[in-house]
């Protein structure tokens, strides 16, 4: 029987790196992963907590099921993003992508 | 230590290598199929989890279907530096390696991601969660079918929404203009 707080822990620090690689890089596409890396900590908690809290009720596994929907929305509406910045600006750096900032 | 504990362990070191290798890999080829790698081992961890139906659909959604637009994404972008760091002009590598020294690219995101994960930790520790000992196995696939189509109809059916309105906006953006 594996404590709660053991997943809980490997969700935290799941996310202190998609937190970390998401300001550290400055490459859109590397970015766009580590949002990827960080829902799928937050699955990671919904799921553990479902198992160990609720066990019988389904509400976390349900609420993970809706965070892969839109995070494979993000993923498809993102990348399109991306796609047409490369097609576009020839830059994939989000640093040089400055158009906005003024 | 038990055969659970075991493989929880593995999986956890199989994650957080993969995950910290997704920040750290010089190729951003390498970084998404790294990244594929933790959501499978993350799909393993689900099935200790007793959630075997998000198991798989992690795999199919996360490790097939991402994973792969992600790398379809890498390969349909011209941009030489999207392929590997080395390519660049040496100015992008400096500030692409992991510089400890410089503020905004290097000691500050590190800090961040490291106290949040302490911090979390720390409260996760101290919390005191009724947690059932021995959780029973049941049938989850049926049961999650079942809350989906009932309590959770309308979210379903937003959600189907959502997907059908990034599609269409995916294939809008993506459109050449002029012929």
């Amino acid at each position: 029987m594996i404590p709660l707080t053991f997943f809980l822990i490997l969700a935290a620090l799941l996310f202190g790196l998609g937190i970390a690689g998401a300001l550290l890089r400055t490459n859109a596409i590397r970015m766009l992963m580590c949002i990827e890396l960080m829902l799928n900590a937050v699955n990671l908690n919904l799921v553990a907590f479902s198992h160990y809290i609720t066990p019988g009720v389904f509400r976390g596994q349900v609420l993970a099921i809706f965070v892969m929907v839109v995070a494979a929305a993000e993923a498809a509406v993102g990348l399109a993003i991306i796609l047409e910045l490369t097609r576009k600006r020839k830059v994939i750096d989000v640093d040089r992508t400055t158009l906005l900032k003024w | 230590m038990s055969v659970q504990m075991g493989f929880f362990i593995a999986l956890a070191a199989i994650t957080l290598w993969s995950g910290y290798m997704v920040v750290a890999a010089r190729l951003i080829t390498h970084a998404a199929f790294y990244m594929a790698l933790s959501f499978v081992s993350v799909a393993g961890i689900f099935i200790l989890l007793n959630a075997e139906f998000l198991a798989a659909a992690q795999v199919l959604i996360y490790a097939g279907a991402v994973a792969t637009i992600i790398i379809f994404a890498i390969m349909l972008s011209n941009v030489r530096e999207i392929r590997s760091d080395a390519d660049c002009p040496p100015g992008i590598i400096q500030r692409l390696s992991l510089n400890l020294r410089s503020e905004r690219l290097g000691i500050l995101p590190v800090v961040v991601g490291v106290i949040f994960g302490l911090a979390m930790a720390y409260v996760y520790l101290k919390a005191g969660w009724t947690t059932n000992a021995q959780p029973a196995f049941t049938n989850t696939t049926a049961s999650i079918g079942q809350e989906l189509f009932t309590t959770y109809a309308v979210p379903f059916e937003v959600a189907s929404l959502l997907l059908l309105v990034a599609m269409v906006g995916a294939i809008i953006l993506t459109i050449k203009e002029g012929k």
